[in-house]
């Protein structure tokens, strides 16, 4: 290929700060035109926020972007779409109730002389675009009837209804078959060919391998490196993802375990889980790591019996659970903390000592009165012990900061006297100091014989906190280790699904 | 540094409005010094009695909305209600000469009511301003079609029943005032200090939470339906001792006053924010208004648009206020 293409894009030195979190620091990207260039990370490494700095939802702090050659300016979603930069992301935006062809003209629809729309025109030619990309539809189907890949062709026909020049892909194929996802690598080749950019996010490592030509890694917020595809290979790039050397920040100190306190057999829900089972003891940390879409979070709500699930059983302490009931599993003993605080854990406009008493009432509350004065005494031996820094027990909630409201949620299990708790990503969004305080809880919540089960996408913390390791991909357990003998790239390569690692002695105990 | 700049602001925005009911209770002074300065006979003993009579009716009623609102649900339906449960009452003390039996029945008829919103909405599903709106239609065609647009008069001739509603201890507090202030504290207890209000308001505030916490979110709201439905018929007994008939334009509008006065006391339409003590001012506010008008000869229809505004501008600072935040 012609390596003296001009470069379409080029980010030079951009760094963007979120409170206590560098999340890029000078990065450097080049993208020329007509190439497929693959931008990779684990979660947390930077790879979002830049491309949401390309998509102008975020702004800038530092550095440049040349787009074409010159200098340019993108503060709003708008000035990105003008300069011809299409971001294609997880979650498709488009208007359901809109048929396809609206869809894609939707931001400029294409206009008679009387200024009304003109539906010929623009039936007409969002077919002419669905057929360049060898796509089938009729454009008058609404967008609700179709596939997820299907609606994520719109939005490509969508991106060359305003000849988009540079087009960015979120994680593309996390929902797709393998027949879709050989469709989409179809029309990639074919946008590419018409000289387009393309900048291809993603953690898997085949399709990077596949489809792309160059290949940037980025780990906590800097570019690590740059290379041709054609020159690297899976395990230069797992080494350059997750560096040589992590720094464990939280030795767990209590190793003991006690009895079987949480098993999980033959789970299977819907699409989203296939036969996970495994074991946690009383005092032991199991974490469990996956990347985005495998599964993790659909295995912790079957757990809480939050999901119905579709066949297998969940034991907790010899008893077991009935799925689909939130009400049984807080009485046998199982709190889970949710992945989304906001949406799923607080109720914001309440005070913080009433989160944590929520699902305690009872302990303090006779016919139904609550004993305020010894409420809010619980509530003080919690907010001290978890050192949460509020002005006062009856702050709202909401004006906390995420480290605090964690620790608000972890206080509001941990005076329900639970036997299992599951941590959704613990620590996602919380500043680093606030991380190494949760990770000391979490510690102590196993010291306390509690079963903790910690479900996370990243690396350091995974390796820090627990005890056993269990990895999954695509709904299934891929790996399993013990602390002693796991191996960050090990862990990748079963969380990428590339290889598979089986601990035999587990659960025998 | 911008950033933390804008923080501290938005901290003492917060601060000087935190104290929700202070505020309404400021603006409810001014309001009454305006009106006791602007007409001779506002602020008179009797005119004051006769206020706390106007505002007790929508008041019993607005403890049950309130809770309603506070669960996240909304029920418009109490204004048909009221007259509906007129009937069964003015219709079994003709019959019986009881007014005991009357008000029982009354009672079972709104407990109904509320059990069939509540069911609809927990178990069908189906929103329950849409719920409420279509019980609002049914039941005020149900009056239509049984008084065929008469008033049924009441002929058992009781004392009780006429004093309930007009009758006044000490010639100054009336009596519906004494069972409207009874079941207010009643219920600022309730929702105040027990785990049911509490639950109450975690079901509003975030249901996926109080679900993940083990709370019967479905329970929680129909268990609102149904106190809502019980005060609101409570209310109708009163008003149909005032009227001395079942009425079939009993209660029109009503239901639309009850949510104006309860949002303007600072009762969130979604849910989980909000107190009882906020919804009484609320209720004080728009009656010493609509009163106050009166007295002062402001024409019906300037009266409603001046109401109009009010309920608008006070729920517009609200939003102000959270964008502080």
């Amino acid at each position: 290929m012609d390596s003296n293409r001009s470069a379409i894009l080029d980010v030079k030195q951009v760094s963007k700060e979120f409170p206590g979190v560098k999340a890029l620091d000078s990065v450097d990207l080049t993208l020329k035109k007509g190439e497929v260039h693959a931008l990779i990370g684990e979660n947390g490494a930077g790879k979002s926020t830049l491309i949401k700095i390309l998509a102008g939802v975020y702004t800038k702090d530092d550095g440049e972007i040349l787009f074409d050659g010159l200098p340019t300016v993108i503060d709003s979603p708008a000035d990105s779409l003008k300069l011809g930069i299409k971001v294609v992301f997880q979650e498709l935006s488009l208007i359901r109730h809109m048929t396809i062809g609206e869809n894609v003209f939707l931001e400029s629809f294409p206009l008679k002389k009387n200024k009304t729309i003109d539906w010929d025109t623009l039936y007409k030619r969002t077919s002419e675009i669905l057929e360049s990309i060898g796509l089938d539809l009729n454009p008058k189907t609404k967008v609700y009837k179709l596939t997820v890949s299907q609606q994520q062709m719109v939005e490509i026909a969508r991106a060359l209804s305003h000849e988009a020049k540079v087009v960015i892909m979120d994680e593309p194929t996390s929902a797709l078959t393998p027949n879709e996802i050989r469709f989409l690598f179809d029309v990639i080749r074919k946008l590419r060919d018409r000289g387009i950019g393309i900048l291809y996010v993603t953690h898997k490592l085949e399709e990077v391998l596949e489809v792309c030509e160059r290949v940037t890694v980025l780990r906590d917020g800097r570019r690590i490196s740059s290379r041709e595809v054609k020159e690297t290979n899976s395990d230069m790039l797992v080494t350059d993802m997750v560096g040589r050397s992590i720094k464990t920040l939280f030795p767990r100190t209590h190793t003991g375990r006690g009895k079987v306190m949480l098993t999980v057999d033959h789970l299977f829900t819907g699409k989203k889980l296939r036969d996970v089972s495994f074991k946690v003891h009383a005092g032991e940390v199991v974490g469990i790591f996956g990347l985005m879409g495998a599964g993790r979070t659909e295995l912790a709500k079957a757990m809480f019996g939050l999901d119905p699930v579709d066949g297998g059983t969940v034991t907790v302490d010899r008893q077991e659970l009935k799925t689909g009931s939130t009400a049984h599993s807080t009485k046998l003993g199982i709190g889970y903390l949710t992945e989304d605080r906001k949406e799923e854990g607080l109720v914001l406009q309440m005070s913080v000592s009433q989160n944590i008493t929520l699902p305690s009432l009872d302990e303090f509350s006779s016919f139904g009165y609550i004993r305020t004065k010894q409420e809010m005494e619980r509530a003080k031996e919690f907010v001290d012990a978890f050192s949460i820094k509020t002005p006062s027990l009856r702050q709202k909630v909401m004006y906390l900061s995420g480290g605090n409201q964690q620790k608000v949620l972890l206080a509001r299990w941990l005076m329900k006297k639970l036997k299992v708790i599951i941590l959704d990503e613990p620590t996602r969004g919380i500043d680093v100091g606030a991380k190494a305080e949760i990770h000391r809880l979490i510690d102590q919540l196993a010291s306390d014989g509690l079963a903790v089960v910690v479900m996370t996408s990243e690396m350091p913390e995974l390796l820090g906190v627990s005890d056993h390791i269990i990895v999954m991909c695509g709904g299934r357990i891929t790996g399993e280790f013990d602390k002693i003998d796991a191996k960050m790239e090990n862990i990748l390569e079963a969380a990428i699904g590339q290889r598979e690692y089986s601990y035999a002695e587990h659960g025998s105990k | 540094m911008q950033n933390t700049v804008q923080n501290k602001k938005g901290n003492f925005f917060r601060r000087i409005f935190a104290i929700n009911e202070l505020g309404l209770l400021v603006s409810f002074i001014v309001i009454f010094i305006f009106f006791s300065a602007a007409s001779p006979y506002f602020l008179t003993v009797r005119n004051i009695s006769n206020i706390i009579g106007q505002v007790s009716l929508p008041l019993i009623a607005a403890v049950g909305l309130s809770i309603v609102l506070f669960s996240g649900e909304v029920d418009i339906s109490i204004g048909s209600l009221q007259a509906f449960v007129a009937l069964p009452l003015v219709t079994v003390m003709n019959a019986t000469g009881s007014f005991a039996l009357g008000a029982l029945l009354a009672l079972i008829t709104g407990t109904v009511v509320g059990v069939i919103n509540g069911l609809i909405v927990t178990r069908l599903k189906v929103n329950s301003l849409i719920t409420t709106l279509g019980m609002y239609y049914s039941l005020r065609g149900a009056v239509y079609l049984i008084t065929k647009k008469v008033a049924i008069a009441e002929r058992s001739g009781k004392d009780l029943f006429f004093f309930i509603g007009n009758g006044k201890l000490f010639h100054f507090f009336p009596y519906p005032s004494i069972l409207m202030f009874a079941i207010l504290f009643a219920f600022m207890f309730i929702m105040k200090n027990t785990s049911y209000g509490r639950r109450i308001y975690a079901v509003g505030g975030n249901a996926e939470v109080a679900r993940a916490i083990g709370i019967n979110v479905e329970k929680m709201k129909f268990s609102a339906f149904v106190i809502c439905s019980v005060l609101a018929s409570i209310s109708a007994i009163l008003l149909a001792s005032r009227l001395g008939s079942a009425n079939h334009m009993a209660g029109q509008g009503f239901e639309f006053q009850v949510v104006a006065a309860v949002v303007l006391g600072g009762v969130s339409l979604s849910g989980g924010i909000g107190t009882l003590l906020g919804a009484f001012i609320g209720v004080l506010i728009l009656g010493i208004i609509q009163n106050g008008l009166g007295m002062l000869n402001v024409l019906t229809m300037w009266q409603l648009a001046i109401t109009g505004s009010i309920i608008i501008l006070s729920v517009a600072i609200d939003e102000f206020k959270k964008r502080r935040v």
